[in-house]
């Protein structure tokens, strides 16, 4: 239960968050309903608590008593209210349960709402107040300990890279096959996440085409922007731009992670007021560049009908639909999209930070009714994502819908491409 | 009693001006937050595409689909343009030319009736209601009655005290209620184009081709 010291904590934090962008995004909606549709929760389930607008509104009605001339003298000309314990316990549970930051109402309203800028300032309000999901802010605490005390786990995850790098070596058939942990001066930098599973496929790649790169001691995940908490954020990406900056590296890869991705490439510099003197980019860009180089030469393999999801921070936040596609139809023979895609493709339901939430399952599954949807109609075997998030969804979504579907990474159907070559190459000789 | 009319239009207008000019330098005196990532796209090509167009009705997906609705906000909102450009025009000049008159008698009256179709919408469609407030209904009916005797002015000069009246209630409330979205309606599609031209998401115009 929240005390009036909580909820004026809240209120500081509102105040302290209003800049011109949140500002704007108070003031510009006109209440025309358009965006309804465009939620995907809206479309699984059709009520009223599902429409941006509405959501947004609720926060809107506590902004207006204290920012607004009608607002403080006429509330109810504009339902403007003064938070108290239910209203904002109302507010939390919807900003982390009910909007996974998706972007589509923004990118489908006439005004351009920025609406996951409400929610993400309601998840901020609820951070200081201690009122997030525990889970969120265990999981952001953890990594920024292990960021404080690296020596404490790096050998036991060098022991581990070294077992991967035999599993490597004995999968890829070649003996020199490589993991570099902390190489000075490398070109690349890449970030994994926890789990062999974002290792070795980019790691068979990186050997294939010869790439100077080294294994991030840290995984990108970054709980703190879900939770809102741009402090907790910016303490976990720092591990990793201390890190490039300590290996002088060229460039930061980031694992197929939406959320990762979004953090680092477009947030991070701002948390840290500063350009950095590397580039950060996805993993999926890097692919693409490598295949459209000529750099790595790959073949449709896959014969299964293969559809992608994009991934909302991918797409929406980070302009990334085009090079997916250009890997999949690489080495894919049957690549069929859904529709609607890119830009204006669905949110599985899974963002947000949601996946991470057992409590909040259900509602995590209804609301990807429109995904599981999509999927069917494509009559896709293989669905392909770039986020880990997506994937975790998507593999529920499978199992809860039955879609008969194997979900997989773009990245290990490159990886698949280039075993299944070295094995025919292998056979021949 | 015109003279009286035209003076108060003529003073809530500035009161207008006033207010909405406020709400700029009281946003603009917020944060704008720097922005340090590599750009992917041109921020110009964003914002130029998010004012043109972005604003287009196969731009987007909520848009194609509710077409008929969007049009009706887009001639209400062409004719609330022009009902002000007339009604500043008639504190300069008593008489237009004869088709110049017809003609935006026909804007904005069309506007007013889109205005009004709009109440009946908020009105019965359920949505629409639930996320209403009643500062939603007082902009619209008040802006709705303002354009209709800005038309019916144009036609017969014996609206024009009643225009006046009522455009000077409008114009009054304007930045005090929700119709300062006007304002904010550029600041919300300018960052919408931000976010747009610097991530390379406005596909069409930012190829990513990485070369051989």
């Amino acid at each position: 239960m929240a005390n009036n010291g909580a909820l004026q904590k809240a209120i500081e934090v509102l105040e302290k968050q209003l800049n011109q962008p949140l500002k704007t995004a108070l003031e510009v909606c006109a209440r025309c309903g358009i965006c309804a549709e465009s939620c995907h929760y809206y479309v699984s389930e059709p009520k009223i608590e599902h429409v941006p607008a509405y959501r947004a509104e609720q926060l809107r009605k506590i902004y207006r008593k204290k920012n607004n001339f009608l607002g403080k003298f006429f509330p109810r000309l504009v339902d403007a209210i003064d938070l108290d314990e239910k209203v904002f316990d109302k507010l939390v549970e919807m900003a982390f349960s009910e909007c996974t930051l998706c972007r589509r109402c923004t990118f489908n309203c006439p005004l351009g709402v920025d609406t996951p800028l409400v929610m993400r300032t309601i998840r901020a309000m609820a951070t200081a107040t201690g009122k997030a999901p525990e889970i969120l802010v265990m999981l952001a605490d953890a990594a920024i300990a292990k960021g404080e005390n690296p020596e404490i786990f790096k050998e036991l995850f060098l022991q581990q890279i070294s077992e991967l790098e035999k599993e490597l070596q004995e999968i890829t058939g070649d003996p020199n096959a490589k993991i570099p942990v902390e190489k000075e001066g490398a070109k690349i930098l890449y970030v994994a996440l926890a789990g062999a599973h974002t290792i070795i496929p980019p790691a068979i790649i990186f050997n294939e085409v010869k790439e100077d790169w080294t294994l991030s001691l840290y995984e990108a995940a970054n709980y703190g922007v879900f939770l809102g908490d741009v402090e907790r954020a910016k303490k976990i990406a720092k591990r990793i731009i201390d890190e490039a900056k300590r290996l002088k590296v060229q460039e930061v890869v980031v694992a197929e992670c939406g959320h990762a991705c979004a953090a680092l490439v477009w947030d991070a510099p701002n948390w840290f007021g500063e350009s950095f003197p590397f580039r950060i980019r996805s993993i999926v860009e890097l692919l693409a560049e490598y295949i459209q180089k000529g750099i790595l030469k790959v073949e449709k393999i896959h014969t299964e009908p293969i559809t992608y999801h994009d991934s909302c921070n991918l797409a929406r936040t980070g302009g990334i639909f085009k090079e997916p596609r250009f890997i999949l139809n690489s080495v894919a023979k049957d690549f069929r999209d859904m529709n609607p895609n890119g830009i204006e493709n669905y949110c599985c339901g899974g963002g947000g930070g949601l996946v991470a939430l057992p409590e909040y399952y259900e509602k995590r599954m209804r609301a990807g009714k429109a995904k599981s949807e999509q999927i069917k109609k494509t009559g896709a075997k293989i669905v392909a994502a770039a986020c880990e998030n997506c994937k975790l969804q998507l593999a529920d979504l499978n199992n809860y819908y039955n879609l008969g579907v194997e979900v997989k990474g773009v990245v290990d159907l490159v990886a698949e491409a280039i075993l299944n070559r070295k094995k025919s190459v292998t056979s021949v000789n | 009693m015109l003279l009286f009319s035209k003076i108060l239009a003529l003073i809530s207008l500035l009161f207008f001006f006033g207010g909405i000019l406020y709400h700029y330098f009281v946003t603009k005196r917020l944060k704008f937050p720097s922005d340090f990532a590599r750009p992917k796209g041109s921020w110009k090509v964003g914002v130029l595409y998010s004012f043109t167009l972005g604003m287009m009705p196969w731009a987007k997906e909520s848009t194609r689909r509710h077409w008929i609705a969007y049009l009706r906000g887009v001639a209400f909102h062409i004719g609330i343009f022009s009902g002000l450009f007339i009604l500043v025009l008639s504190f300069f000049t008593e008489h237009f030319n004869e088709a110049v008159n017809l003609i935006f008698a026909l804007i904005v009256g069309f506007g007013a009736l889109m205005g009004f179709v709009g109440i009946v919408m908020r009105i019965f469609e359920r949505n629409l209601r639930e996320i209403s407030t009643l500062d939603d209904f007082i902009s619209v009916v008040l802006v709705s009655i303002s354009l209709a005797f800005i038309a019916l002015a144009l036609i017969e000069p014996a609206f024009k005290m009643p225009m006046y009246f009522t455009s000077a209630i409008m114009l009054f409330y304007a930045p005090l209620g929700k119709i300062r979205h006007c304002l904010y309606f550029f600041f919300s599609r300018f960052f919408f184009g931000l976010h747009l031209g610097k991530r390379g998401i406005v596909h069409r115009f930012t190829e990513v081709s990485y070369g051989k």
